[in-house]
């Protein structure tokens, strides 16, 4: 009877214990995917200006892991999306990762040894979360926020925002301006010119 | 039978203990739970709606791109930014906002860049520092207006410690971890925000760049809130003013930039951030507000550090 219940105990912690660490997943998602960019970038085999390409092509990997870019891309259109074609809408999410890629990719690979805190998790409902975060520079702070949606079991991000700007929000003043006075297709030119500007 | 008992007691309680877990590890697998927000639903919702496109083998890729019927994104999240500003003289704006940004490329930064070159960067915070020390009486009148005690009061203690011990202001020892006090970013136009005044409308002054009626009562409450702005003569005066500025840029160089680089229609992206700052910035001043603590602004702080409903 003795050693059943230390045995019933024994579980019965192993299952309390087991609710609050699921919780803490997204979390631990952000923080191991940003560890993995810390580790492509502070690579020293990838030192040289040679290996820009294959850092870019890692992070790439990375970024198609980490950010759920079709909630992304259908946030920022809302009603819009239904607007496009099929073929218009997939063109448009390859587009905009593109034009992602081509803005920050500079940026991250600029990186030197900011230090990134990640300081809270809020649960805003079963399937959606927001992580806080800051890049500490010697003359600054960065206040970063991941929001996150639960999706087929694994945590991805759908939205940034810096220096509470929400990318998602940012975007979708603009397209909502563009493709008030024009059509998909010209949103999509603007789009195209832009991923091969320079 | 007692050892029956206990095993179904057991059995039970810990089926009750796991059930959480189970249920979120099940549910995106399996069929949606009623419960979930209609976010959630989105993958399994648009798989019964009869497709557009004609029925390929590789469905499950192709559904992702089908027409959506849950696109407003209502959640608390993006409410709460979905934020706009009447912008009637739109060309008039836009027109600053070129000129602002020519200033910026052509003058501001080749200037900031050359200054950057030669002054090292721990100088230059210690300027930037000093500036900032200088803004105190800003920072505390606006805190006190809103109401802010222990604000107004945590200014008063930074100002005192950088004066004497941050060698006039030079350095910043009251942010350390051990005072740990915080520069409060409080000002006039934000001050009338945290009282309910709306922005108005959008203007682009030149130099100063994105304001709003509102917020212009900041440019001007801080004529007379800023020591150095009683500087005379005037061209030591601006010139004190626009060496601030140069140091300033000198420490943010690269951030327009990726702002510009990364719109679509950069004229609209910096509208739009400047509203949500604002907006956020007003937000989260209330939530201090000894008056508004309890009402609104405290409602969306509530609502981010809760998870449950």
């Amino acid at each position: 009877m003795q050693k059943r219940f230390t045995v019933f105990f024994g579980l019965l912690i192993i299952f309390i214990l087991s609710v609050p660490v699921y919780a803490g997943a997204p979390m631990t998602v952000v923080e191991t995917t940003v560890n993995r960019v810390l580790d492509v970038l502070r690579d020293p085999s990838l030192k040289s200006p040679a290996a820009k390409e294959t850092k870019t092509e890692k992070l790439r990997v990375i970024y198609k892991d980490m950010f759920d870019e079709m909630e992304f891309s259908k946030r920022t259109l809302t009603r819009n999306w239904n607007k496009f074609t099929p073929a218009q809408r997939k063109e448009f999410v390859d587009l905009f990762e593109r034009v992602m890629e081509k803005t920050y990719i500079d940026k991250i690979l600029d990186y030197s040894s900011e230090k990134i805190v990640f300081y809270k998790e809020t649960m805003v409902s079963e399937n959606q979360a927001e992580i806080q975060s800051k890049i500490i520079t010697s003359s600054k702070e960065i206040p970063i926020f991941y929001r996150m949606i639960l999706k087929d079991g694994k945590w991805k991000v759908y939205d940034v925002v810096v220096e509470n700007v929400s990318l998602v929000q940012n975007y979708r003043t603009q397209f909502n301006e563009i493709l008030a006075g024009n059509t998909p297709e010209q949103l999509l030119e603007i789009l195209r010119k832009k991923v091969k500007a320079h | 039978m007692k050892v029956y008992i206990s095993w179904i007691v057991l059995f039970l309680i810990l089926s009750a203990g796991s059930a959480p877990g189970l249920c979120l590890a099940a549910r995106p697998i399996g069929a949606p739970a009623d419960a979930l927000s209609p976010q959630s639903v989105l993958p399994a919702r648009t798989s019964d709606i009869p497709a557009t496109s004609p029925k390929k083998p590789d469905n499950a890729i192709q559904d992702e791109y089908n027409d959506d019927k849950n696109l407003d994104y209502d959640d608390e999240l993006s409410k709460e930014e979905r934020i706009t500003i009447a912008d009637p003289i739109e060309p008039f704006n836009r027109a600053m906002h070129q000129f602002n940004d020519k200033l910026y490329f052509w003058a501001l930064k080749p200037v900031a860049q050359g200054y950057k070159m030669v002054v090292p960067e721990p100088a230059r915070i210690s300027v930037k520092n000093f500036f900032s020390n200088l803004k105190f009486p800003a920072r505390f009148v606006s805190c006190l207006l809103q109401s802010d005690f222990a604000g107004a009061a945590t200014e008063t203690g930074r100002f005192t410690i950088n004066t004497v011990w941050g060698i006039g202001g030079l350095m910043d020892p009251a942010a350390g971890k051990e005072l740990d006090l915080q520069k409060q970013d409080a000002d006039l136009g934000q001050t009338l925000g945290v009282y309910g005044v709306g922005h108005g409308f959008y203007i682009v002054w030149p130099v100063y760049g994105p304001s709003s009626p509102r917020d212009s009562v900041t440019i001007i409450g801080d004529q007379f809130l800023y020591p150095p702005s009683y500087i005379y003569p005037w061209y030591i005066n601006r010139g004190v003013w626009a060496y601030e500025k140069i140091n300033h840029a000198s420490l943010r160089i690269g951030d327009y930039e990726s702002l510009i680089g990364a719109a679509i229609d950069p004229y609209v992206s910096i509208r739009d951030a400047y509203i949500q700052y604002r907006m956020k910035e007003v937000k989260a001043r209330q939530a201090r507000s000894v008056l508004f603590k309890n009402t609104g602004g405290d409602q969306t702080a509530k609502g981010l550090s809760q998870p449950e409903k």
